[in-house]
Parts: structure tokens; C-alpha cells; sequence
């Protein structure tokens, strides 16, 4: 009969046993540890790198927005033709009828602009002429004042919407009068903060939120024209009620549509966020192999040390476990006691090595500024694989100590 | 029924392409109350022979009987739970664990069996160290002890799971001539409260506290 009070107990005394036995040799149970501390030093690290480029990835798409398909001109690749004259109203209006209910496509015409409010404050900003759904998509809203309605729309008004920053550096409130270059234009909201659109690495060209001045497209006074075409910079295709797997191919739709409207010149580019997600995903795969391969040969590596240290131990003490076995110990007992003894060996290094990495990982960030995160799992995983590795590599010295008898191992000298 | 009973023990070795024999057949009977001395020239066999009786390890042909049941056919777990509880072990060397406290190397039975309590056996364990005179060093580490007060801490260790039988080879072989005295005095008294003692010497003095003699010859 098994009973599993006794059992712990047992494991209990071993592990106090086997603690005292690692504290009689400090400096060769630390130098034994010291491969797993720094293999598991080299996991924690490596791991909340690779955690905090994933954070990163993912803030970046979801600042981008995960069921969004965005379009921007890219003439300047192409030069000029005459087949096609860029994204226009028309592309929109193409995009918005096949689409139906499944999304609308917001759009922005972009112009770089000095904004001067009485003559005095000046501003370098961004200016954007765009349609509502735009500002929806990017899901901006205003903080003060009102919306752009589409009556302003339809009215070609001369108002605009500024960014928290921008409105600040002027010092302009709703209602005033601002002017932008000589257009006079009156300010009907100031907006939230925002913060940048994280484009990096995207190819799509950044955006300040909060140093934009935002006017209604129609009537934009800023606008690039073409043969009579304003040119738009951007669309905002805004998917709804999508499931995610079919974001891919409405993208590819979208794009035969735009590309056969401009008569197969590609002078615009896409980013499709669903994509580099994907993306990032498989770059964390691949990571995450690198590392497994890393830290188990390092694992390795420290757990022919501990089995180096184990193995010392045990011969030094053949004639103690001659005693333990002559008063009692079965065998099991001596494979336990050692086991104990590898585990807690590795454990305190792996749990050094979490603690280590740790710091390694900040130190990282501080030095080469690469943004870290830390995971629950790799601050686990570091003292269970080490305490995995210890049990494994500790296997062989146990059942060495167990297999004399004692009449042998009290012989020993 | 004899306590212990030993049935044409041999013991061989195979060293090398040789066949070492340790221990020529032997029988012999221990029972309770009795002070059972092994004697003979070195290399007799003596130690091979205490080993055998005590289960440290198995005989090449032969049986040894415990109560009537036969140790080198029980698995290993029972053997090692009858040493545990059963016999108590007296070596020439005084064996401890050196990174534990007199007390705690006194108390080292009770990991491998009996009171799982500690605070029932802590008890114990003292009045075991005060009657061989040493509870006042309970709390030192064996390596400050003398070699006299290391055999004494053996004898309390020994005794501290009330054994029928005490196995002692050559228990006084590096000690002064009063420490010997002591312990035999120790080991005389045990058998006389009912504990089988088995002893192997070859001092005179020390042979002169057996009730009876089993000598070995040279093989
Ligand atoms: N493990 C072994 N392998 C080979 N030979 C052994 C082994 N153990 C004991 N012997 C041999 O068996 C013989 C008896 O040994 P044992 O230790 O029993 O003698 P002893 O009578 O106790 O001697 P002493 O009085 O010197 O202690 C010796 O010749 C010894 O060399
Ligand atoms: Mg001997």
C-alpha cells in the first residue's frame, strides 16, 4: 500500500537532507549550478526580447487597426504617365460600391503647412483634407467643439479640426479664426490626443495625429490636381463584420480594383496590418525555435556540469551512503536523496538565472534601447527547465549511488 | 526458534579470474540476551561473517534466518526496514554524516523508519545521548568530537531504534583503553537487558565479555 502523507514526508526529510548537503561544498555546488544559471540567464533574456519585438509588432497593429486595408499613392516610383493619374474620388466610389455593407473606405488628401493664428503663432503641421469615414476609421475623435459633419461636406466650408498639440502651440480654442498659408479657416473642434500612427518598418508615410490640422476634403484647398482630378494620398478601407480569414482576399480584391481603374500602373502600395501579423507570428516561431535550440544546449551543456558535481558527491560520500543504507535507507531512498539533491542544485541556479536574466534583459534595454517585456512564462520556464535538467542529468549519478550495497560502500575508503 | 540463525554461510569474491574465498562455510545461532564473540586472525573472515548475519550483503551459498525468515530472498525494502528497526550497527571506524549535529546523526534511524514525528523522537534521541554520556554536545558537529566520543555517539545511535540484536565489528579497535571499557561495559549491559550482541574482536580483553566465542581460522 502506497500511502502519500508518508511519501511526502519522506521527500520532505530528503530535500532538508539533501539542501544541508549542498550548503557542505558551496563553492563546487555554485560552480556546478553556474552552466544552468547562465544557459537559463541566456533563455530569460533572450525570451523577453523576443517578447518585447512581439509587443511592439502588436502595438503597431493594432495602431494600425487589424481589419483595415491601407492604400497610399506611390506615383513618385512610377513617374509620370498618362495612363493613370494616381488614387482619385473615382477609385473610392468603385471601392465603396463592390464593398456594399461590408465596410466603408475613408480617404485623405495630404499637404505640409504652416498654420498662423493672429498673425503671430506659427505652426509647421500637417493638413488633411478628408471625408468623415476617414477620421472614423482612424477612430479620432474630437474632444472639444464638433465633428465634421457631411453638410461641411457638401458646403465646402472653411473649417477645420486641430490636433491637441498643434492647437496648443497656437493657442487656439474652438471658434477661433486660423489662417493656413492665406486660407482663412475656423477652427470647430480640437481633438484628442492621439499620438502617432505607428508606421515604422510598414512603408506607409508616419502621422503625427497631434500636430494635424484636419479640413473636409471636398473644397480642399491644398489639394494636388491633375487634368482637373484632386489626387487623393490615402485610403482608410474599413472593414466590418469581416472573419479575419477573409481580410486577405477583399484585400487582393480591393487591389485588382484599384489596379484595373488605373490601368495596371502600380503607382499606389498597400499594407494590409492582417499581413504583418501573420508575419510577426512566424518570426516568433522561428524565435522561438532558435531559442528552444540555444537554451536546451546550454541546458545541456550546464547539466553535464551538475552531473560532473553529482558524481563528485557521490564518490566522496560512498562510505555515508553506506551508512545511510546499513540504519535503514532502501534504495530508493539514496535515488531520492540525490535527485533532491540535483533538483535543488539546478532549481537555485535556474531560479539565480531567472532573477539574472532579468536584469541582463533591462540592462539590454538600457544599453541598445531595445524594448524588453517580460512574461510570466519565461520568469517559470527558466527554473523548470533547470529543475527538469537537473532530475534528468541527475538519473545517472542517483542509481550509481544506489547500486552498491552497503557492505561495499562502508569498504570504501 | 533461534533470533538469528546462520545456515553454511560462504562467502566468495571474484577478483580478477579468481575466486577470493572471504568466508568459509560457517552455521552458527544467536539469540536474545546472548554476547556472541567472533575472533580469529585477520583476514579470517570475521567482518564477511558480520556482514552476512547483518543483511549488509548476501551470502555466495547459505541462509541467513531473521525470526525465522530467510534475508537473502526478502526484497530489498523489507531487509532494509529490518536493519532499520531490528539491528543496530557498531563499525571500528565511527561512521557519521559530518555536516549534521550529534544530535541530528543520533536521530538519522528515524529518516529511513519509525516515528514520523520528530518532536516524539527528538526525546528519545536525548535520552539515548544522555545515557551514553554525551547530551551535553547534542548540539556540536561530530568533527569536534574525539574519537571515543564519536564511538559513544555510534552506541546512542545504535540503540535509539530498540534493536534485538547489536552487530559491533571490532567496536574498541582504535580506542583508548577507558573508552573501551566503556563501551564493552555498554554492550555487556545491553545483553544483559535481553538484546542479542555480535561482536567481532581479536583483543583479549575485549573477547573476556562474551558469553560465547565463535572462532575463525584462516581460510
Ligand atoms: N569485496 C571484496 N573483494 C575481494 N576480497 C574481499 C572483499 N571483501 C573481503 N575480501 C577478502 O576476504 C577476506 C576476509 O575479509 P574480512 O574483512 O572479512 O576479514 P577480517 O577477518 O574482518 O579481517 P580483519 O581482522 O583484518 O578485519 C580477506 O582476505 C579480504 O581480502
Ligand atoms: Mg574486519
Amino acid at each position: 500500500m502506497i500511502h502519500i502523507d508518508d511519501i511526502l514526508k519522506e521527500l520532505n526529510l530528503d530535500l532538508k537532507d539533501a539542501w544541508a548537503g549542498l550548503l557542505r561544498r558551496k563553492v563546487r555546488s555554485l560552480l556546478g549550478s553556474l552552466g544552468i544559471t547562465i544557459g537559463v540567464v541566456a533563455m530569460v533574456a533572450m525570451l523577453s526580447i523576443g517578447e518585447g519585438a512581439k509587443q511592439k509588432a502588436l502595438d503597431r497593429i493594432a495602431s494600425l487597426g487589424l481589419h483595415t486595408v491601407r492604400v497610399e499613392d506611390a506615383r513618385e516610383g512610377v513617374g509620370i504617365t498618362n495612363l493613370s493619374y494616381g488614387l482619385v474620388l473615382a477609385d473610392t466610389k468603385k471601392i465603396s460600391a463592390w464593398l456594399g455593407d461590408r465596410g466603408s473606405v475613408g480617404f485623405f488628401s495630404r499637404a505640409a503647412n504652416i498654420a498662423t493664428y493672429n498673425n503671430q503663432q506659427k505652426g509647421l503641421s500637417t493638413v488633411l483634407g478628408v471625408n468623415p469615414e476617414w477620421l472614423k476609421a482612424e477612430k479620432w475623435s474630437v474632444a472639444n467643439g464638433r465633428p465634421l459633419l457631411p453638410e461641411d461636406m457638401v458646403r465646402q466650408s472653411r473649417v477645420c479640426l486641430m490636433g491637441v498639440k498643434i492647437a496648443s502651440d497656437l493657442q487656439v480654442s474652438v471658434g477661433s479664426s486660423i489662417r493656413l498659408q492665406n486660407v482663412p479657416c475656423v477652427v470647430i473642434g480640437i481633438m484628442v490626443a492621439k499620438g502617432r500612427l505607428l508606421t515604422e518598418g510598414t512603408g506607409l508615410s508616419s502621422l503625427d495625429f497631434d500636430n494635424t490640422v484636419v479640413m473636409p476634403w471636398r473644397g480642399f484647398p491644398f489639394a494636388k490636381v491633375v487634368a482637373n482630378e484632386p489626387i487623393l494620398d490615402g485610403l482608410l478601407v474599413t472593414l466590418r463584420k469581416i472573419p479575419e480569414k477573409e481580410i486577405i482576399p477583399i484585400a487582393k480584391q480591393i487591389e485588382e480594383i484599384i489596379q484595373v481603374s488605373h490601368r495596371s500602373v502600380k503607382d499606389f502600395s498597400m499594407v494590409v496590418p492582417l499581413k504583418l501579423l501573420h508575419k510577426v507570428r512566424e518570426t516568433q516561431n522561428l524565435f522561438a525555435w532558435v531559442m528552444v535550440s540555444i537554451a536546451s544546449l546550454s541546458l545541456l551543456v550546464g547539466g553535464i556540469g551538475v552531473m560532473n558535481v553529482m558524481l563528485a558527491n557521490i564518490s566522496e560520500q560512498t562510505r555515508e551512503i553506506g551508512l545511510r543504507m546499513a540504519i535503514g535507507a532502501t534504495k530508493k531512498r539514496i535515488v531520492s536523496l540525490f535527485l533532491c539533491h540535483s533538483l535543488l542544485l539546478t532549481l537555485s541556479g535556474g531560479i539565480m538565472g531567472s532573477l539574472l536574466g532579468l536584469l541582463a534583459a533591462l540592462g539590454i534595454q538600457w544599453l541598445a534601447g531595445w524594448e524588453v517585456a517580460f512574461s510570466g512564462v519565461s520568469l517559470i520556464l527558466g527554473p523548470v527547465s533547470a529543475g527538469v535538467t537537473g532530475l534528468l542529468f541527475g538519473i545517472y549519478p542517483a542509481l550509481r549511488a544506489a547500486s552498491l550495497t552497503p557492505a561495499r560502500a562502508l569498504r570504501e575508503s | 526458534m533461534a533470533l538469528l540463525l546462520g545456515k553454511k554461510l560462504k562467502r566468495t569474491y571474484q577478483v580478477g579470474t579468481q575466486l577470493v574465498t572471504a568466508l568459509a562455510t560457517v552455521s552458527l545461532e544467536v539469540n536474545s540476551g546472548q554476547f556472541l564473540v567472533i575472533t580469529g586472525p585477520s583476514g579470517a573472515g570475521k567482518s564477511t561473517l558480520l556482514n552476512l548475519l547483518s543483511g549488509l550483503e548476501q551470502p555466495s551459498e547459505g541462509e541467513v534466518l531473521f525470526n525465522g525468515a530467510c534475508l537473502s530472498t526478502m526484497n530489498e525494502t523489507k531487509l532494509a526496514n529490518i536493519r532499520n528497526a531490528a539491528f543496530g550497527f557498531i563499525f571500528q571506524i565511527p561512521h557519521v554524516l559530518p555536516h549534521k549535529t550529534v544530535l541530528e546523526n543520533v536521530a538519522l534511524p528515524f529518516q529511513y523508519g519509525g516515528l514520523s514525528n520528530a518532536s516524539q523522537y527528538m526525546d528519545q534521541c536525548l535520552e539515548h545521548l544522555e545515557y551514553v554520556g554525551l547530551k551535553k554536545l547534542g548540539d556540536r558537529s561530530p568533527n569536534t568530537l574525539s574519537g571515543g566520543e564519536l564511538q559513544r555517539l555510534v552506541f546512542a545511535r545504535a540503540l535509539v531504534r530498540d534493536p534485538q540484536i547489536i552487530f559491533a565489528d571490532e567496536p574498541t579497535g582504535s580506542l583508548d583503553a577507558a573508552n573501551s571499557k566503556l563501551i564493552l561495559e555498554l554492550l555487556k549491559e545491553q545483553a544483559y537487558k535481553g538484546r542479542a550482541v555480535v561482536m567481532v574482536t581479536h583483543e583479549k580483553e575485549a573477547m573476556a565479555y562474551g558469553s560465547d566465542i565463535l572462532k575463525l581460522d584462516k581460510v
